[in-house]
């Protein structure tokens, strides 16, 4: 690893370090100094967001299609293993930076805005700081000590900003729920991590991945490695079968949701998987490929009838995370770090303009006194009018997740589809399953997201006595509000990834993974045509069944509907079979602690109090009773000779006479 | 009845009489007006097995001898019944209990 480094790539790595650096310090600043309710949180934690930004930006143009830089420094040693402490800096983790940051950014411009006035407005800051850096840290790490050590304080600051609101009893169950199901990951990885480290006694990455062609050897425990490392990326990145934290993650503040549980930290399992990549055999691969497809199209049919606004998104988010997922496992590795990228900037714009409707929603609300909740889309419609710069945003944001010509989502998913089928290409028909699973979800994607966007924006206000027009347009005043929107929405659309609307190979994300692009099928031209007409017509559909009120017969209540309703009853079963196996369980170990074991104890010290009783009585009544009764003959001799010292002359005298006379009669007589 | 078990008889009844007074009287006088009937007693003995010893007269001067050291007991004796007094404002050796521990 002595490579020698030129002056400039020190530089980079000093910069690198320092873009991973500053949001800790603003975290430490905001944490220590800044008082409670104070506008300089949300600014410093800005400005550090921001020169962030500018050096991941300097330092992705100084890596990006370069030789990948790494440095690292002993950082402890045990026996005679060095473990080392250093940043691996290739295009998947300056991506990485560069998203995060860049993500970041808007965000916190908006959350200054939208967390005015909150009474904890210092310590969200202090939350989305420490998030950050943790985030930043997690993809420029070259070792998986770190990356787990860093895996865990992002699943941490997300668990702070899911209870953020931690008064609210439902924020403070969802807080939990996320982090313990966040735990079955993270004991899964920590076993991946020491499987390897049992067989190559090395956490680098750079040495793992370069001496060793892992995924290549077929060996059992590969394998199973490899699965541990998906459990966790599972978890984090909300997959079945441990999705059903993320929707409930919602109940923090919606800007959070955009930034962790939208657009970055549930990324990070797909930025895991990229990251360990080589050590994935076929049957791991194939593993992912199927979970993902499966929660892709899981999520999507959930989405369809969800009326929480964030809930949809966040079911929207599964799906597409579970679009990534398959991606990574059919070999498409650059189209799913691409979609990765492309899907940070429009599902982060989703939620974002999420937040100013349902702040909007409150609001009319308070003015009409008027008792709904503010996050059903059922209460929703005709807000076009009110907040145009939301709407127009948010369809930009909603055609780049239907994967619209000229946005950036239909380069990304068009690459996911073509090598979808290319994968499945040449493989039994069994395989066909997933690109076809995929196109079907990316056709419920439409669906969902069209009613999404007619019921809210669309129509006319439902709720009782207020008219659409009637309100004026003035509520988008704060410019913080809309610029972050303003910006997400140009990065959905495609210049900023490809100057070619059409063509997914030409985008630059791919061609800096060029090494792992899959080959595009003999069909790679007909298919996104074909998908994007089928969106259209199902946008359509959605537009006359929503809009125009017609097609009734797709409102339908059978079975189909309350599977999806229900979330496909997946909650309800943790919570009947799982949650309640535990506590049964949990319960008969409590009563066999108490019974038994206790029992066993009580017993014990039972038989040793009787012991111990009839020791004290031993010790009472034999020991002390002899050693009693001697000093009673003791004293009663002593009692009785005193009687004869009288003091008085004659008394001693005739005693003497006594004693003589007997001594003589004994004499005598004896 | 020979002269010796006359003489002995006497000494005994004296030595009773003696031994009598002083256990029972109340007046350190008296007691030692007892002890002194006692040692005469005990003279008294000296002297009738004196005839065994025609020759030396042992007897008689041990009788002599005794008498004298009775004489200076008894002058020893009344100085010390002289600061019971002074010490009790009394001779009655049953209000004397200082002996006792």
């Amino acid at each position: 690893m002595e490579t020698v480094l030129t002056h400039s790539d020190t530089t980079t790595i000093q910069l690198a370090i320092t873009a991973v650096v500053l949001p800790f310090v603003a975290f430490l600043l905001n944490f220590l100094l800044v008082p409670k309710q104070s506008k300089l949180s949300g600014i410093l934690s800005g400005l550090a967001i921001c020169t962030s930004f500018a050096l991941a930006i300097f330092v992705f143009f100084q890596v990006w299609n370069h030789p990948a830089l790494h440095v690292q420094r002993v950082w402890f040693t045990i026996g005679g293993t060095q473990i080392q402490l250093g940043i691996w800096l290739n295009n998947l983790s300056v991506l990485m930076l560069l998203l995060v940051s860049a993500i970041a950014l808007p965000v916190h411009i908006y959350s200054i805005a939208y967390m005015k006035g909150d009474e904890q407005y210092t310590r969200y800051f202090t939350y989305l700081s420490f998030f950050c850096f943790a985030m930043l840290a997690l993809v420029v790490m070259d070792n998986l000590l770190l990356l787990y050590a860093f895996w865990e304080l992002v699943g941490f600051a997300s668990y702070l900003l899911i209870g953020f609101w931690f008064t609210r009893e439902k924020a403070v169950q969802a807080n939990k729920k996320a982090f313990i199901m966040n735990r079955i990951g993270d004991v899964a990885l920590l076993t991946g991590i020491m499987l390897i480290y049992a067989h190559y006694h090395t956490f680098d990455l750079v040495t793992l991945f370069g001496a060793h062609p892992m995924g290549a050897t077929g060996e059992r425990w590969v394998t199973i490695a490899g699965l541990c490392f998906l459990m966790g990326a599972i978890a984090k990145s909300a997959q079945f079968p441990l999705h059903t934290w993320l929707p409930d993650a919602m109940e923090g503040p919606t800007s959070v949701s955009a930034l962790i549980h939208a657009a970055t930290m549930v990324a990070a399992g797909i930025f895991l998987l990229g990251r360990v990549y080589p050590l994935f055999d076929s049957t791991v691969l194939t593993t992912i490929a199927v979970i993902g497809c499966f929660t892709a199209f899981m999520a999507a049919t959930i989405a369809l009838t969800q009326t929480d606004l964030k809930r949809i998104l966040a079911y929207s988010t599964i799906s597409q995370l579970g679009y990534m997922m398959m991606a990574m496992g059919i070999g498409a590795y650059s189209s799913a770090l691409f979609h990765l990228a492309t899907h940070a900037f429009f599902k982060c714009l989703l939620f974002l303009a999420a937040g100013v409707i349902i702040h909007e929603m409150q609001r009319l609300k308070h003015k009409h006194k008027l008792d709904f909740d503010p996050q059903n889309i059922m209460n929703m419609g005709g807000l076009r009018k009110i907040m145009p710069v939301t709407f127009v945003t948010c369809c930009v944001a909603a055609l780049a997740l239907i994967g619209f010509p000229l946005t950036a989502g239909c380069l990304s998913k068009d690459g996911i589809l073509i090598q979808g089928f290319a994968w499945a290409e040449g493989k039994s028909p069994v395989y066909l399953i997933i690109p076809i699973g995929a196109v079907l979800t990316s056709l419920l994607t439409a669906f969902y997201i069209g009613r999404l966007m007619f019921k809210v924006f669309f129509g006319e206000s439902r709720l009782q006595g207020i008219s659409a027009d009637a309100e004026p347009e003035a509520h988008e005043e704060n410019p913080l509000l809309y610029l972050p929107m303003i910006l997400l929405a140009l990065g959905s659309l495609f210049p900023l990834f490809s100057l070619d609307p059409l063509k997914f190979e030409k985008a630059w994300i791919v061609k800096g993974f060029a090494g792992f692009v899959g080959k595009a099928g003999s069909s790679g031209e007909l298919i996104p045509l074909l998908i994007s007409l089928l969106s259209i017509g199902v946008v359509a559909i959605a537009y006359i069944v929503y809009v125009k009120q017609k097609l009734q017969w797709l409102k339908f209540n059978g079975v189909l509907f309350n599977i999806s309703y229900n979330q496909w009853y997946i909650d309800a079963f943790y919570d009947g079979v799982i949650v309640k196996a535990t506590v049964g369980l949990s319960r008969a170990i409590a009563w066999f602690d108490t019974y038994v074991i206790d029992g066993v104890v009580k017993l014990v010290a039972g038989i040793g109090l009787v012991l111990s009783g009839i020791s004290a009585w031993i010790d009472q009544y034999i020991i002390d009773g002899f050693l009693n009764a001697l000093t009673y003959f003791v004293k009663q001799a002593g009692n009785f000779i005193r009687g004869f010292q009288t003091g008085r002359v004659q008394g001693y005298l005739f005693t003497m006479l006594i004693i003589v006379l007997a001594l003589y009669i004994l004499k005598t007589f004896i | 009845m020979s002269m010796l078990s006359s003489f002995l008889f006497i000494s005994a009844g004296l030595f009773c009489i003696g031994l009598f007074i002083v256990l029972s009287k109340r007046n350190a006088i008296q007691i030692l007006i007892g002890i002194e009937m006692m040692i005469n007693a005990a003279i008294l003995n000296l002297v009738g097995f004196g005839k065994y010893d025609n020759l030396a007269n042992s007897g008689q001067i041990f009788a002599l001898f005794a008498i004298v050291l009775a004489a200076a007991a008894v002058a020893v004796a009344l100085a010390i019944i002289l600061n019971v007094y002074r010490q009790y404002k009394t001779i009655d050796p049953a209000k004397v209990e200082r002996l006792k521990d």
